[in-house]
C-alpha cells in the first residue's frame, strides 16, 4: 500500500472542489476551505495493480499565490494545474503557481487540467495554445466537472506519472 | 648511487640526531597500538569513565547497547532458562503480585461500578443515552466516568503529512487516520502560517470541545496523540521519549518514506504503549444496591441466628426435661451429620420423649432415641406398674406408700383373692391393706338376704297349703334363694334360711302351734321340690306369738297367716373356699 500526496492547485473558481467532488466522496465538509484554507480528501486508485492511496490537497483557490499556501505544498509527490477554459487569466495563474511550487518543492510531475469543457463555446482557450503545451511536454487533460467527462483519466494520469517518477 | 646510498646515510643519522627520542616514542606508540593486549588493557582503563561521561550526556549509550543485552538475554535464556529466572525473580514476583492485585481490585471496582451505574438514576440516564446514541452501555459509562483516555496516536510524516503509523484505543471509533493525519499537518501547518510561529518551534496541543491534540514534532515525523478528557501531565513527555525512539531506530526508514508505511509496523506496539487512560475514582462510593445486599445479608445472618438460639434454647430444655422425667435415664447425647442421637433407659411407663419433641417444637426427624428398656422404681409408675398387674378395677383406689399397698373401694371377692396371691410376687410391697375394701359379693349377698327376708306367703285361715295366686312369690323366692346360696359359695359362707310359720290369734294355742309349724314344712316342700337341698333350711312354727298384735282385725289377721323367713350366714372353714 502505498500512499501519496496530490495538490489541487488553480485560480479561485476553477473547478477543483468540484473535481475532487466528481473523484471522490470525501468526509470533511467544504467549510474547511473557507478556515483552514485546505479540505483533504483520500481515494483509492489502482493502477497496474499497484494500490495506491490519493491524498487530495484543495487548496482554496487564490490568484495571488499566497505564503499560507506554500506549505501546504510540502511532500507533495505532484499536483494538478486547474484551468478554467473560459477564463484565460487563470492560465497564466497556473503558470505562477507552477513556477512558485517548482521553488518551493522542487520538480514533481503536474497535469494541466483545462476544466468546464462542457462550456466549451464560451472558451477563451483554442485548442491550438493547449496543443502547443502539450507539444512542450506538459500533460494536458480536458474536464468537464459537471459531465465528469476526462475527471478520471486526469486523476489516473498524474497517479501514474507519480509511479513513474 | 654511492653518492645516494651516502646522502641517504647521512639524512638518516639527521633524523636520529633531530628526532631520535620522538622515534622511539613513536615506535613504542606503533607497537603499542599494534598489540591487542595491550589495547584492550588501555581502552578498559577508561572505559567505564567514558560510559558514564556519555550517559550523563545523552542515551544513545543505552540505545546502543540495548540489541546487544537483548541477544546477551535471549542467548542466556536459551542456554539456561533457570539462571534468569532466578536473578529475575525477586523482581518479578513482587510485579507479578502487584499486577494480580490490582485486576482483582479493578474486577471489584467494575464489579461496583456496574451495580451502581445499573441502578442509580444516573445509570437509568446513562442506559437511555446508550438508546438514543445506539452505543454500548459500557462505553456511555466509560465516556462519562472517564478523566482521560488516549484514544489514538498517530505517527505522521512531517513533509507529507502522511500517516505512518496509528493506533486507537478499543472501543473507540476513529475516522480514516490518512485523512486526519493529513488535516492535521494542514491545519498546523496553517496555524504556524498564520500566526508566524516558526517551523521548529512546535505546536503543541490542540484542543476541540473534550478531545485535545497533543504534537510533538521530531525532524522527520510528527507524533500526536488524541485525547479524550484532561491529558496527564507527563503524556507530552512520554510522546516525546517515543518520537525519540523512534528517530533513533527509524531514521533510514524516515529519510527514505515515499508513501510506503510498511517499514513501520514494527513500532505498533511501541504507540500502543501511549494508550493509556484514567477512570474516575468516585466509583470507589459505594453502591447502595450493595448497602442493601449486606443489609440482606445481616438480616438473614439475624434470622439465621435468631433461629440457632432459639432451637438450642429449646433443646437446652428438652434434654433438661428428659433428664428429670421420671423413668428415663439419658446417657448419651450425640451429634452427628446434623442428627442427634439420644441413648439411654427409658421405663416403658414414662412419657413418650417422641412426644416431649414435639411439644418443645422441635424436628422429630432430627433426633433419633435409642432407649433401652428398664423398671423404675419411682412411686408412680410402681403403682401403674402394680395397678396393671393386679387388673385393678375402676372401683379400686390403690395407694403405694412405705412398701403398704392401700386399697380402696369396692371390688369383688375373686379379685381380692387374687390380688392378695398377686401382691406376694411384686417387689417392694410388704403388706396388702385390704380393709377397706368392700366386697362386691357381700354386699350383693346383704341385699338378696334383704329380700328373702321380707318376703313371705299367705294362707286362709285354719289352713296349711298356701293360698292360691302365690307363684309369682314362690318363683322371686326361689331365685332369691338361688343367688343367695351361690354367693354364700364364692364368699365361703354358709347359708341357712330358716322357714317360720304364722297362724293368727283365732283357735286354740295348740292348734295354732301345729298349724304354724305345718305351714313353714309346707313352704319347705315347695322349696326342696325346686331343687334346693332340705339342709340348707329350717322350720319352725311359732303360733300366732311373732308378730305380736295387740289388736287384730280381720285384715291384719290375713297377712298375719303366712311364712317367712329368716336368713342366717357363717363362716366356712377356709380351705373350703370354691373358685367359680
Ligand atoms: N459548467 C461547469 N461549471 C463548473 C465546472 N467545474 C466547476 N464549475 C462551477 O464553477 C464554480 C466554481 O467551482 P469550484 O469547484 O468551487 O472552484 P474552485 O476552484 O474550487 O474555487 P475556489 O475554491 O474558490 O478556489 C462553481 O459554481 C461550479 O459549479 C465544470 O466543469 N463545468
Ligand atoms: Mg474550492
Amino acid at each position: 500500500m502505498i500512499k501519496k500526496k496530490i495538490c489541487m492547485l488553480g485560480a479561485f473558481a476553477v473547478g477543483k472542489t468540484s473535481l475532487v467532488k466528481r473523484f471522490v466522496k470525501g468526509i470533511f465538509s467544504d467549510k474547511y476551505l473557507s478556515s483552514v484554507g485546505v479540505k483533504i480528501d483520500k481515494k483509492k486508485v489502482i493502477i497496474e495493480q499497484q494500490e495506491v492511496d490519493l491524498l487530495l490537497w484543495d487548496i482554496h483557490g487564490e490568484d495571488e499565490f499566497q505564503k499560507v499556501q506554500r506549505s501546504y505544498l510540502r511532500g507533495s509527490s505532484g499536483y494538478f494545474l486547474v484551468v478554467d477554459g473560459a477564463r484565460r487569466a487563470t492560465l497564466n495563474t497556473a503558470f505562477t503557481l507552477q513556477k512558485r511550487t517548482e521553488e518551493t518543492i522542487g520538480k514533481v510531475p503536474f497535469v494541466l487540467i483545462f476544466n468546464k469543457w462542457d462550456l466549451k463555446d464560451e472558451w477563451e482557450i483554442d485548442d491550438k495554445t493547449m496543443d502547443d503545451l502539450s507539444k512542450d511536454g506538459l500533460m494536458v487533460v480536458k474536464t468537464s466537472a459537471k459531465s465528469g467527462q476526462g475527471v478520471e483519466e486526469a486523476f489516473l494520469t498524474l497517479t501514474r506519472e507519480i509511479l513513474e517518477a | 648511487m654511492n653518492t645516494k646510498g651516502h646522502k641517504s646515510i647521512a639524512f638518516g643519522e639527521l633524523r636520529r640526531l633531530l628526532v631520535g627520542p620522538e622515534q622511539t616514542e613513536i615506535v613504542q606508540l606503533k607497537e603499542r597500538l599494534a598489540d591487542p593486549e595491550l589495547l584492550v588493557k588501555d581502552v578498559s582503563e577508561v572505559l567505564p569513565e567514558a560510559i558514564i561521561l556519555r550517559s550523563s550526556r545523552d542515551k544513545k549509550i543505552a540505545k546502543a547497547l540495548e540489541p546487544t543485552i537483548e541477544e546477551a538475554i535471549r542467548a542466556s535464556v536459551k542456554k539456561d532458562r533457570r539462571a534468569l529466572a532466578d536473578a529475575l525473580f525477586p523482581v518479578m514476583a513482587p510485579a507479578i503480585r502487584k499486577v494480580i492485585s490490582s485486576i482483582i481490585l479493578k474486577m471489584i471496582q467494575s464489579l461496583n461500578q456496574a451495580l451502581e451505574h445499573s441502578f442509580s438514576i444516573q445509570g437509568l440516564k446513562w442506559r437511555l443515552e446508550a438508546l438514543r446514541t445506539g452505543k454500548p452501555f459500557g462505553e456511555i459509562v466509560l465516556l462519562h466516568t472517564l478523566i482521560y483516555q488516549v484514544e489514538q496516536v498517530f505517527l505522521i510524516h512531517r513533509n507529507t503529512g502522511l500517516v505512518l503509523q496509528h493506533v486507537t484505543a478499543r472501543r473507540v471509533a476513529a475516522q480514516d487516520p490518512d485523512l486526519v493525519s493529513s488535516m492535521l499537518t494542514a491545519i498546523q501547518d496553517f496555524l504556524q502560517d498564520s500566526f508566524g510561529v516558526e517551523r521548529g518551534e512546535p505546536l503543541e496541543a490542540l484542543r476541540i470541545g473534550d478531545r485535545s491534540v497533543l504534537v510533538e514534532q521530531g525532524p522527520q515525523a510528527t507524533l500526536a496523540g488524541v485525547i479524550r478528557g484532561t491529558p496527564p501531565a507527563d503524556f507530552q513527555v512520554i510522546l516525546r521519549e517515543t518520537l525519540d525512539d523512534i528517530h533513533l531506530k527509524q531514521i533510514g526508514a524516515l529519510e527514505s518514506f515515499d508513501g510506503d508505511a510498511t517499514p513501520f509496523e514494527p513500532i505498533r506496539s511501541q504507540l500502543e504503549d501511549c494508550l493509556q487512560s484514567q477512570h474516575k475514582q468516585k466509583k470507589r462510593k459505594t453502591s447502595p444496591l450493595l448497602f442493601i445486599l449486606l443489609g440482606a445479608v445481616v438480616f438473614l445472618m439475624g434470622i439465621w441466628l435468631f433461629d440457632f438460639i432459639r432451637d438450642y434454647q429449646r433443646w437446652a430444655h428438652y434434654v433438661e426435661r428428659l433428664r428429670t422425667e421420671p423413668g428415663i435415664v439419658v446417657t448419651t447425647i450425640e451429634k452427628r451429620s446434623g442428627k442427634k442421637y439420644i441413648s439411654g433407659l427409658r421405663d416403658p411407663l414414662a412419657s413418650e420423649p417422641a412426644k416431649m419433641l414435639k411439644e418443645a417444637s422441635l424436628e422429630p426427624e432430627k433426633v433419633i432415641f435409642n432407649w433401652e428398656p428398664y423398671q423404675s422404681l419411682y412411686p408412680k409408675f410402681q403403682l401403674t406398674r402394680i395397678k396393671g398387674l393386679l387388673r385393678t378395677p375402676e372401683t379400686i383406689r390403690l395407694k403405694f406408700q412405705d412398701g403398704i399397698l392401700h386399697a380402696d373401694g369396692s371390688a369383688s371377692y375373686q379379685w381380692i383373692v387374687e390380688a392378695r396371691r398377686l401382691v406376694k410376687s411384686i417387689p417392694g410391697i410388704t403388706h396388702f391393706d385390704e380393709e377397706k375394701i368392700i366386697h362386691i359379693e357381700l354386699r350383693d349377698m346383704e341385699i338378696i338376704r334383704e329380700r328373702i327376708e321380707k318376703q313371705f306367703l299367705l294362707f286362709r285361715t285354719n289352713e296349711a297349703e298356701i293360698a292360691p295366686g302365690q307363684q309369682n312369690t314362690i318363683q322371686d323366692l326361689v331365685a332369691n334363694t338361688k343367688r343367695l346360696c351361690s354367693l354364700a359359695q364364692v364368699l365361703g359362707k354358709n347359708a341357712r334360711i330358716e322357714i317360720v310359720g304364722h297362724t293368727d290369734n283365732t283357735g286354740s294355742e295348740e292348734t295354732n302351734m301345729k298349724l304354724s309349724r305345718e305351714r313353714a314344712h309346707n313352704v319347705l316342700s315347695i322349696l326342696t321340690s325346686k331343687g334346693f337341698k332340705e339342709e340348707n333350711f329350717t322350720t319352725v312354727g311359732v303360733g300366732p306369738k311373732e308378730p305380736l298384735l295387740e289388736e287384730a282385725t280381720e285384715i291384719n289377721r290375713e297377712s298375719i297367716r303366712r311364712v317367712d323367713f329368716k336368713v342366717t350366714l357363717t363362716d366356712k372353714p377356709k380351705e373350703g373356699v370354691v373358685r367359680p
